[in-house]
C-alpha cells in the first residue's frame, strides 16, 4: 500500500458518505432510507478575547448517521459516519489580529511582555505559505496551513469533513464469544482521563480548534484503523473480558498545534517554528521529516479490559509515532538553511488503568499510567534528547447532594492529579524531571438539568499557570441549547536559559525554551475570553 | 434455669416454624387472589368515574396523593372491572418448590434458600416485626419483567405541571436481565458463569434527544443484598464508561423527576431501608388492558402499529388508564442513611402480581414531595408476543414533583422477548461497543 491507497480510500470514504446520504434523502429506495439514522447540529460559537476582540466566531454544521446492514452470518452488521463543516469566521471579522496579515512585535508577543532577549529570533510568519514560500517549503506538510485551511479546517486533502465512517461487525463464536471487526476511519479512545491524554493517544489531535479545552471527541483526528474486539464476556475469575488489537494504517498524522496566526496556536509552538534570526538569518525549521506510507511506520497496539469484581482495569499496549514535534538541531547559524529539522520518533507504550468504587466513600477512584520508551523532549544544548516517560493520572469522583445550593439533584465533584516524570532528565530540559497539574470539576444541575452550571480549574504546577473555566448551560428545549463561559488563565511567567542568549547567565528567558515549561495554560495566559456558543439540535 | 431457658427457646423455635410454613393454601391465595370474587365496594362499579364531586366517597379506596390530585380536579378516574393478572405458572411453581427453604438472616437484607419463586407467598402479619422485610424480598424476587424483557423503545416527557409545556423528550431502549432466579427462558434457574454472583442487570440507552445520545446506563445488583450496586456510566460525547457513585442513584436521573433508585417502584437494596408493613387493604391501582385503552397515536408509530399510552389531567401528567379495586399490602420503606433525599416512602403493592402501581414519596419534613404511577398492563391485551407471557407490564408511568408541580411521564413498548436482552448486552464492554 501507499500513500495513493490512503487516499483512494479517504476517496472511497467520502463516495460511501455521500451515497449514505444521497439514499437518506430519497434519491434510493424508500426502505433502505428508512432504515438510516440521522442526528446532528449547527452551531455557531462566538468568543471574544480580552484586549484582542472576537477570537472566534465558527459555524459548525455536523450530521451522524448508523445504517444497519443485513449480513449472513455475521451479526450487527452497521455503516456508521459523522460528517462536519466548519467556518470560522474570524479570518475575516478580525483579520488584524488573525490570519495571513495578523503582525506580531515580537515572538511571544500574546503570552509575555517585550523581552530583549527576543532580539534574537524575529517574530513566527502568520500563515507562512501566504508569506513565505521557502518558509513554507520548510514546513511541507506540517504547520503550513494556508487562511481558508484555518477558515474551512474540515475540507483539506485527508477530507476532513469525514469525520468518522467504518463499517462494523460482529460474528458469534462456536465458544459463545463474539468477535467484532470495525474498518474504517474512526477513533478508537483508551484510557479515563479527563481534559489530559495518558493513555488516550491513538488518534492525534487538533489543539487550533481551542487549545486543549474542547472535547476531545471533537478534536481527535480520526484515523483510517482496523480494530478486532474479541468479547469473552464473563468466565469463572472475571464479571467481563475482552481482548482488542488494532492498527492505525493510515499515514502518520502529528497533532494539530495550530499555525501562526491562529487564534489558539497551543505553546506559541507554531509562531516559533514559523521564526527565524533577526536579519535575515536562517530559519528555525529546516525540515518536517515526513514519514512516508508503509507497513514498517503503520501504529499498533493491543488492549485486554475486564471487570473483577468491584474494579474494572485494562493493559494496553501501543507502537505509534510522538505526536508531538521533535527538534533535531542541525549546527549553528549560518550552517544550514535552517536550524532545525522536525522529526516524529517511534514510540512504545505500555500502561493500564483501573477505577474501583470504594463503598465506604461511596466514590470512584481512577488510575491511569503509562510507560514509554522513545520520546524525545526538548533541551537546550542538543535540541532534544530521547528519553522514557511515565505518566499517570489519580483521579476522585463523587457526587455530593448538598441542598444549601436550592437544588436536590446531586452535584458532581470530579478531580485528577495529572503526573509527569522524565527518566533520563537533563538540566537544560525546560521540562521538569517531575511536573503536576491537577484539575477539579465542579458541575451542578437545576431545572431538571436544563440549567447547569460548573467551573473547571486547572493549575501547573511548573507553570505556576491557572486555568479557570466557568460556565454555564441552558437548554431551552430538545433542540435548542446555550452555553455562556468564561476561560481565564493565570501565571505561565516562567523564564529558562538559552545558551544562544547568554544562557543561565542572562538568568534565563522567555524565548524560545520557557514556552516548554511554561506549558498549554503558561503560554496562553493572554487569552481570556468570554465565551457563548449557540447550538441547534435534530 | 439454663434446662428451662433451653426448653423456652426450643418451643418458640417451634412455634415460629410451624407459623413460617407456607401451604399450598398460601399459594392459592397469593396467586389466584380472584379466582372466586373480586373485591367490591359500596358504590363502585366499573364504567364509572371518580371526580371532584364524589371522591370524598371513595377516600378509603384510593392513596393519599392521589386522593389530593382528584379532590383538586387536577385529574379524575375510570374505573375498570378487577381482573386476574396470572403470573407465569413456572414462576408460581418455583415458589411451590422453594418457599419452605426460604428464611430470613439475623440482618435486614439477609435471607437463605431463595432460589427461584416468590420467597414468602404467605399472607403477612402484623404481628410479624419483619413482614415488611418480607413483602419486599417478594417485590425483588418478583416476576416484575420476568426473566428478561426489553422497552424498545421507551419515551419519557419532562413536563411543567402548570401550563403543561413538554419541556424535554428522551427516547431509550430497556433491558431487564435475571442471572439468578430464573424460571421461565432458559437456563434455569440461573445464567453461568457468573463469577460475582449477579442477581440481576438494567441497561439502558439513550437514542434522544441528540446532547444526551448513547448515553447508556448498566446497573448490576448482587445476589448479596450487603453489596452496593455496580453501576456504569457511558456519556456519549466522551465514549468513555465511568463507574458511578451512589450518589448518583438517588439524583434526578438526566434531569428527570425520578431517580434510579426509583425505577420498578424500587430500585434500591433490601438493606437500605426500614421496611415495616402497614396492613392490607383494597385499592384502586392503575392495572388494565392496553388494547382497550385511548392511545397516543403522536409519540410512536412503528410497523407493528402499536401506539403507547396516552396521558392527559392538569399538565398532562395523568396516564389515561382504568383503575380497578385490588388487593394491596401498604409497605413502608424508610431510607436508614441520613443523607437521604427522602425520609420515606409509601409503596402499595398490588399483592397479586407484587408489582409496585403506586408510590408516595415524602421529603426529609415528612411532606409529600411525589407521587409515582406505574400503569401495569395485562399482557394478553398487550403486543401479540407478550400474550401468555405471565408477566404484569410495566405500561405507563406518572411521577409528579408535587412541591415543583412537575412531571415526567413515561411511555413504554415492553417486550418479552428472550432475543432482545443476551447476556452480552449486560456487560460493561456492551457499553463502549454500543455507544461507539
Amino acid at each position: 500500500m501507499s500513500k495513493t491507497i490512503i487516499m483512494t480510500m479517504n476517496r472511497v470514504a467520502a463516495g460511501v458518505a455521500m451515497g449514505v446520504t444521497a439514499m437518506s434523502l430519497g434519491l434510493s429506495t424508500t426502505a433502505v432510507a428508512a432504515d438510516t439514522e440521522w442526528a446532528g447540529f449547527v452551531e455557531n460559537a462566538t468568543y471574544v478575547r480580552d484586549g484582542v476582540g472576537l477570537s472566534k466566531f465558527r459555524n459548525t454544521a455536523q450530521a451522524e448517521f448508523s445504517k444497519q446492514l443485513e449480513s449472513d452470518g455475521w451479526d450487527n452488521v452497521s455503516i456508521n459516519g459523522t460528517l462536519r463543516a466548519t467556518y470560522d469566521g474570524v479570518y475575516d471579522l478580525n483579520s488584524d489580529e488573525f490570519g495571513k496579515d495578523a503582525q506580531a512585535g515580537y515572538l511571544g508577543e500574546n503570552w509575555h511582555g517585550q523581552d530583549t532577549s527576543t532580539a534574537i529570533l524575529a517574530p513566527g510568519t502568520p500563515f507562512p505559505c501566504e508569506n513565505d514560500p521557502a518558509l513554507c517549503k520548510n514546513l511541507d506538510g506540517y504547520m503550513d496551513q494556508s487562511e481558508d485551511d484555518a477558515r474551512y479546517p474540515d475540507f483539506n486533502d485527508q477530507l476532513d469533513f469525514i469525520r468518522e465512517l467504518y463499517i462494523s461487525a460482529d460474528k458469534q463464536l462456536e465458544s459463545g464469544t463474539v468477535l467484532n471487526l470495525s474498518f474504517g476511519k474512526q477513533q478508537v479512545v483508551w484510557g479515563k482521563t479527563d481534559l489530559f491524554r495518558v493513555l488516550d493517544v491513538i488518534n492525534p489531535v487538533d489543539y487550533s480548534r481551542h487549545n486543549i479545552y474542547d472535547e476531545l471527541e471533537d478534536i481527535r483526528i480520526p484515523q483510517w484503523m482496523l480494530t478486532a474486539e474479541w468479547r469473552m464476556g464473563p468466565d469463572k475469575v472475571f464479571d467481563d473480558s475482552n481482548f482488542s488489537l488494532v492498527w492505525n494504517i493510515d499515514k502518520f498524522r502529528p497533532s494539530n498545534l495550530g499555525t501562526c496566526g491562529q487564534p489558539y496556536a497551543i505553546l506559541d509552538a507554531g509562531c516559533f517554528f514559523a521564526s527565524r534570526i533577526n536579519g535575515g538569518g536562517p530559519y528555525v525549521i529546516n525540515d518536517v521529516v515526513d514519514y512516508d506510507w508503509s507497513l514498517r511506520n503503520s501504529q499498533f497496539g493491543a488492549k485486554w479490559e475486564g471487570v473483577y469484581g468491584d474494579t474494572t482495569f485494562s493493559l494496553n499496549a501501543l507502537h505509534y509515532r510522538q505526536q508531538l514535534p521533535s527538534i533535531h538541531f542541525l549546527g549553528g547559524p549560518g550552517n544550514n538553511f535552517g536550524l532545525f529539522d522536525i522529526h516524529f520518533p517511534e514510540v512504545n507504550l505500555l500502561g493500564g488503568s483501573i477505577d474501583y468504587y470504594s463503598m465506604d466513600q461511596d466514590a470512584v477512584w481512577r488510575l491511569e499510567m503509562a510507560y514509554t520508551e522513545g520520546e524525545e523532549l526538548a533541551r537546550d544544548t542538543d535540541g532534544y534528547k530521547k528519553t522514557d516517560m511515565l505518566r499517570y493520572v489519580i483521579g476522585f469522583d463523587k457526587n455530593i447532594i448538598i441542598p444549601e445550593l436550592g437544588t436536590s439533584s446531586a452535584f458532581l465533584l470530579s478531580t485528577q492529579l495529572f503526573g509527569e516524570h522524565i527518566l533520563d532528565h537533563e538540566r537544560d530540559m525546560p521540562n521538569k524531571k517531575d511536573n503536576w497539574i491537577a484539575t477539579l470539576l465542579f458541575k451542578g444541575f437545576y431545572m431538571n438539568n436544563r440549567l447547569s452550571p460548573q467551573i473547571i480549574i486547572a493549575h501547573d504546577f511548573a507553570a505556576e499557570a491557572t486555568a479557570i473555566a466557568p460556565s454555564i448551560d441552558y437548554l431551552i428545549n430538545d433542540n435548542w441549547k446555550v452555553n455562556a463561559a468564561f476561560n481565564i488563565k493565570e501565571g505561565g511567567n516562567k523564564a529558562f536559559p538559552w545558551s544562544a542568549a547568554g544562557g543561565a547567565a542572562a538568568g534565563g528567558q522567555t524565548e524560545p525554551l520557557a514556552r516548554f515549561l511554561n506549558g498549554p495554560i503558561g503560554v496562553a495566559n493572554q487569552e481570556d475570553e468570554f465565551q457563548l456558543t449557540v447550538r441547534y439540535s435534530f | 434455669m439454663f434446662k428451662k431457658t433451653f426448653i423456652s427457646l426450643a418451643l418458640t423455635t417451634a412455634v415460629s416454624a410451624s407459623a413460617m410454613a407456607a401451604t399450598e393454601q398460601d399459594v392459592q391465595n397469593a396467586f389466584h387472589p380472584y379466582k372466586n370474587d373480586v373485591p367490591a365496594y359500596q358504590g363502585l362499579s366499573a364504567g364509572m368515574a371518580i371526580n371532584q364531586d364524589n371522591v370524598d366517597q371513595f377516600k378509603e379506596i384510593i392513596d393519599p396523593a392521589m386522593y389530593d390530585f382528584i379532590k383538586a380536579g387536577d385529574t379524575e378516574i375510570k374505573v375498570g372491572e378487577t381482573t386476574s393478572f396470572d403470573l407465569n405458572n413456572s414462576y408460581v411453581e418455583a415458589t411451590r418448590k422453594y418457599m419452605n427453604d426460604v428464611s430470613l438472616g439475623d440482618n435486614v437484607g439477609e435471607i437463605h434458600g431463595s432460589v427461584a419463586g416468590r420467597p414468602f407467598p404467605q399472607e403477612p402479619s402484623m404481628d410479624d416485626p419483619r413482614a415488611g422485610e418480607k413483602l419486599a424480598w417478594n417485590f425483588k424476587y418478583g416476576y416484575n419483567w420476568g426473566d428478561s424483557a426489553a422497552i424498545w423503545p421507551f419515551y419519557w416527557t419532562f413536563r411543567d405541571m402548570n401550563s403543561g409545556k413538554a419541556e424535554r423528550t428522551l427516547k431509550f431502549n430497556f433491558n431487564f436481565l435475571n442471572f439468578t432466579h430464573r424460571t421461565q427462558q432458559t437456563p434455569v434457574p440461573a445464567i453461568t458463569p457468573n463469577p460475582s454472583n449477579l442477581f440481576r442487570a438494567t441497561y439502558l440507552q439513550v437514542l434522544e434527544p441528540f446532547d444526551v445520545k448513547n448515553t447508556q446506563l448498566l446497573i448490576q445488583r448482587f445476589e448479596d443484598d450487603l453489596k452496593r450496586d455496580n453501576a456504569y456510566l457511558y456519556l456519549g460525547f466522551q465514549r468513555r464508561v465511568r463507574r458511578l457513585s451512589t450518589g448518583q442513584v438517588t439524583d434526578a436521573f438526566l434531569g428527570s423527576d425520578i431517580m434510579i433508585e426509583d425505577f420498578e417502584g424500587y430500585n434500591g437494596r433490601i438493606s437500605d431501608n426500614k421496611w415495616t408493613y402497614k396492613g392490607t387493604r383494597n385499592m384502586l391501582l392503575p392495572m388494565y388492558n392496553h388494547n382497550d385503552m385511548p392511545l397516543d397515536a403522536d409519540i410512536h408509530q412503528d410497523e407493528d402499529g402499536y401506539q403507547m399510552i396516552s396521558f392527559g389531567g392538569k399538565g398532562n401528567c395523568f396516564q389515561n388508564v382504568t383503575w380497578q379495586l385490588r388487593k394491596v399490602y401498604q409497605l413502608e420503606g424508610e431510607p436508614l442513611d441520613p443523607n437521604h433525599p427522602i425520609s420515606k416512602r409509601q409503596h402499595f403493592i398490588d399483592a397479586q402480581t407484587f408489582t409496585i402501581p403506586r408510590t408516595v414519596t415524602y421529603d426529609r419534613n415528612g411532606s409529600i414531595w411525589k407521587t409515582f404511577s406505574i400503569g401495569q398492563a395485562h399482557p394478553d391485551h398487550h403486543l401479540p408476543q407478550n400474550k401468555g407471557s405471565g408477566v404484569s407490564i410495566d405500561d405507563s408511568f406518572s411521577m409528579i414533583d408535587m412541591q415543583a408541580q412537575h412531571c415526567t411521564t413515561g411511555q413504554f413498548k415492553g417486550i418479552i422477548d428472550p432475543e432482545l436482552t443476551p447476556e452480552s448486552k449486560m456487560t460493561v464492554q456492551n457499553l463502549r461497543a454500543s455507544g461507539k
